[in-house]
């Protein structure tokens, strides 16, 4: 096998199906952040109650910053907080919201209900390529730009990083998705243009 | 690959979207007899002309409107339902 393998996904089931999934690297390089915090907020209120925080909201399918924390609009009512190294700021949040009396939206608990996947290496453009039907080079697609598409048949929300650009997508498909970019890594290691 | 303009999104693949069906008026429950009633709830219309319909970009989840030719199958515009209300 040409791109080898690191890791493994993060096995939100022990025993599941995702338990044996590898990681692949190599061409692409595919990461598992599953398990690191992020807090999604859905439905009304959810928007009002995050800027009464002073948390700053971005325009839909744009992202923005506080803290430390990314700031994703996914919709007017449809945020979703990532908080790869910014987990005290974030617990905060979500106690604060915990506590807080309705209206406030509702948690769309995406930290047990998405897979949060990073791809990048040598050729992410041409795998990217391969995943995805975007146009996501970066004069067309930014860098707090949100694509809510499908990345690999599956339907995901991607963004860029500085490594290469984040997937999320329903977790129940961790398994397939490190298989499907395994395939086009494969692929386009075989096929040097 | 035939495209499909989300309002929200832009244009992306039709297979990235789902169809809903034409926007219909909703009959009144008290003055709706159990025939129209089940014309309403099973037969679709089959005429020419433009269909205003409800369609979902399932990645993001938002439904939105489209006017399509029904003897084409062109779609002649898509727009957000708010602007449907602050038309009514």
């Amino acid at each position: 096998m040409a791109a080898g393998t690191a890791t493994h996904v993060y096995p939100f089931m022990p025993g599941g199906a995702a338990d044996d999934a590898k990681l692949v690297s190599g061409a692409a390089v595919l990461s598992d952040l599953t398990d690191r915090p992020r807090f999604g907020l859905k439905g009304g209120g959810s928007a009002a109650w995050l800027a009464a925080r002073g948390i700053p909201l971005p325009a839909v399918n744009r992202i923005g910053d506080h803290r430390g924390m990314r700031i994703l609009r996914l919709g007017n009512e449809d945020i979703l907080l990532l908080a790869e190294s910014a987990a005290e700021t974030l617990a905060q949040v979500k106690t604060a919201w915990q506590t807080t009396a309705a209206p406030k939206g509702y948690s769309s608990w995406r930290e047990e209900g998405w897979a949060w996947m990073r791809l990048s290496g040598p050729r992410l453009a041409e795998v990217m390529g391969a995943l995805c039907a975007l146009d996501l080079r970066p004069g067309k697609f930014g860098d707090d730009d949100i694509a809510q598409t499908r990345v690999g048949h599956i339907e995901a929300v991607t963004f860029r990083s500085p490594a290469g650009f984040d997937i999320l997508f329903d977790i129940t498909a961790s398994a397939y998705f490190a298989r499907a970019v395994a395939a086009v890594a494969v692929h386009t290691d075989q096929y040097k243009g | 690959m035939k495209l499909l303009t989300c309002p929200m999104n832009g244009p992306r693949n039709i297979d990235e979207f789902q169809s809903f069906g034409p926007v219909r008026a909703r009959p009144d429950p008290n003055a709706t007899a159990d025939k129209e009633w089940s014309r309403h709830l099973f037969r679709a219309e089959n005429r020419k002309g433009i269909v205003l319909e409800w369609w979902r970009h399932v990645p993001s989840n938002y439904f939105f409107l489209a006017e399509r030719d029904l003897v084409s199958n062109e779609i002649i515009r898509t727009f957000d339902a708010s602007q449907l209300r602050d038309r009514a």
